[in-house]
């Protein structure tokens, strides 16, 4: 049952949402099929609006699955759960809380934050960068900064799973290509298992390749499978991988993949994934 | 980032030009107090030259000189401390009260769809009709006793502090409730360490408001049955002509209504620093 080539299993997976503007049921993803093996980095990229951020928001637990399996270590997945945590799109910290009292929310929320608990935070801080903010309230942080605060609350649970919803997509594109870097060296060095498994969310083709070991492309809405594509660039992967000829070779690929799927006519918005976050 | 807020909190920005030279700067931080004090001053030696030229007879409209004297006499011979002390004391409960009920009670109202419905309308109409109307009512069911009187105190005090935090529980941003869920909060926690925080900014000015009104309450209910306290002094002293002693009262409760003010907006800026904008 727990097949370490099959860690989280989407099989015929189908999520909509009712709209709220047109009463309707909007589907966001049909028929949605693929597995991740144990420790791998995935990335899922798609068409604007194809449902990426909504079948995100299902993994995490936060809206309901309509019909199919998405099963995390052979469990159906029906909530929340502490074995899972989400670095969300927009920061979301509490303005109320110093960056390590951000981080340490989970672990307080879920009753963990004993020594080793703040042990972990206090690695955490190191590990993202984030020395010397400690006491630093939201409000005094730059985007990229939050950002870190974000990560590292999401690792600090050490969940089994991690799911990354474009948390660089409203940083500018410097502070994005550093934190793309930042977030494989801090993955590959968390010390509570190297290379968790984790899965990203993004519309940024080259930022998925530099960041997974598999990059699987959506359909545009409703999702479903288009192809799954092997990344097979070594790591640890430094910035001169972005120049590489087989960099560039993958990414068009993904690239012309992801643009066959903009046909006219589709939904282009990203309205509907963000309305079904905000229910 | 934060939602809009009934009254927010002072803005505090430091001058333009921080290079500027440290003596423009003092000049401009005492600047405002001191027009302020020039603004009272003017005020009250207009007062004065008119009350001593005989412009406004100082028997009807006391002076300043004789209210400070008054004033200074009622510190010597002690007099002032029994009517402040009940005055006081009959706030301090109100307010006590007010927001042991208030702030549980919103919160609750707040996240809770039903009972926003069932209780928007009624609090609407008990925040907005004057509870000075009430008055002879709550003689009538609670009599002319101390105990009344912080009944006033409460009926005014606690419906803008509801109404506010009210207000706060029900603008929390959706991703902060999203942060609390993915990371399994209970529903406890969620009120405690999410909800509450994020209402302060709103229970501190609705506290503001409610001190106000809760000082006005206890005036209110002194004047009209009182047999302790400042309004009740007030009404004394002017029923027997004695003004100076009225406005030496008078200038009491002032003091009292600045200090009580400024107390709270000391409490906003540590409390809810984290929601200034500058």
């Amino acid at each position: 049952m727990n097949d370490p080539r099959r860690k989280l299993v989407v099989d015929d997976l189908r999520i909509g949402h009712w709209s709220r503007r047109s009463g309707t049921f909007a589907l966001a993803c049909d028929g949605l099929t693929f597995d991740v093996a144990e420790n791998a980095f995935v990335a899922i990229v798609g068409p604007s609006g194809c449902g990426k951020t909504t079948f995100l928001t299902a993994l995490a637990g936060l809206i309901p699955v309509e019909s199919g399996r998405l099963e995390l270590n052979g469990e159906q997945i029906s909530g929340p759960s502490r074995d899972r945590s989400l670095v969300f799109q927009q920061a979301s910290l509490f303005p109320w809380r110093n960056v390590v009292a951000n981080i340490e929310f989970g672990l307080k929320a879920q009753g963990r934050l004993d020594a080793e608990g703040r042990a972990r935070v206090a690695e955490l801080v190191e590990l993202v960068g984030l020395s010397g903010k400690e006491d630093k309230y939201p409000r005094e942080l730059s985007g990229g900064m939050s950002q870190r605060v974000n990560l590292a609350r999401a690792l600090a649970t050490d969940p089994d799973l991690l799911l990354l919803d474009e948390p660089f997509s409203a940083l500018d594109a410097q502070t994005r290509e550093l934190m793309q870097e930042e977030l494989t060296r801090v993955w590959q060095a968390d010390s509570a298992g190297s290379g968790k498994t984790a899965v990203f969310v993004t519309h940024d083709v080259p930022e998925a390749v530099f960041l997974a070991d598999r990059v699987i492309v959506l359909s545009s809405g409703p999702a479903h499978l288009v192809e799954v594509v092997e990344v097979n660039l070594p790591r640890p992967r430094g910035p001169e991988v972005k120049r590489s000829p087989e960099f560039q070779e993958i990414s068009d690929y993904i690239l012309s993949l992801v643009m066959s799927q903009n046909k006219p006519g589709r939904r282009t918005e990203d309205h509907d994934s963000n309305a079904a976050l905000s229910r | 980032m934060t939602a809009t807020q009934l009254s927010p909190g002072r803005v505090r920005k430091t001058p333009a030009g921080a290079a500027a030279p440290g003596r423009r700067r003092a000049f401009d931080r005492y600047l405002n107090p001191v027009l302020g004090a020039v603004g009272v001053a003017v005020v009250l030696a207009s007062w004065q030259i008119c009350a001593s030229t005989g412009v406004v007879d100082p028997k009807f409209s006391s002076s300043p000189s004789g209210a400070f004297g008054a004033l200074v006499d009622s510190f010597k011979s002690g007099d002032v401390w029994s009517p402040l002390g009940s005055t006081l004391s009959i706030v301090a409960w109100g307010m006590v009260i007010s927001i042991v009920a208030a702030i549980p009670l919103g919160l609750l109202i707040g996240r809770n769809r039903v009972l926003y419905a069932l209780t928007d309308p009624l609090i609407s109409i008990m925040y907005s009709v004057p509870y000075v109307v009430f008055l002879p009512m709550l003689i009538f069911w609670f009599g002319i006793g101390a105990d009344a009187r912080v009944v006033i105190v409460v009926w005014s005090a606690l419906f803008p502090l509801l109404i506010n935090v009210i207000a706060g529980a029900r603008n929390l941003e959706q991703s902060h409730l999203q942060v609390s869920r993915v990371f399994c909060a209970s529903r406890l926690m969620t009120l405690r360490s999410v909800a509450f925080p994020a209402t302060l900014p709103y229970i501190l000015a609705g506290v503001r408001q409610a001190v106000g009104r809760a000082l006005i309450g206890a005036i209110v209910a002194e004047l009209f049955m009182g047999s302790a306290g400042l309004g009740y002094v007030v009404q004394l002293k002017t029923s027997n002509f004695q003004t100076d002693d009225a406005m030496a009262a008078i200038a009491v409760i002032a003091v009292i209504a600045v200090l009580l003010n400024h107390g709270v907006a000391y409490l906003e800026q540590r409390l809810t620093f984290w929601s200034r904008t500058d």
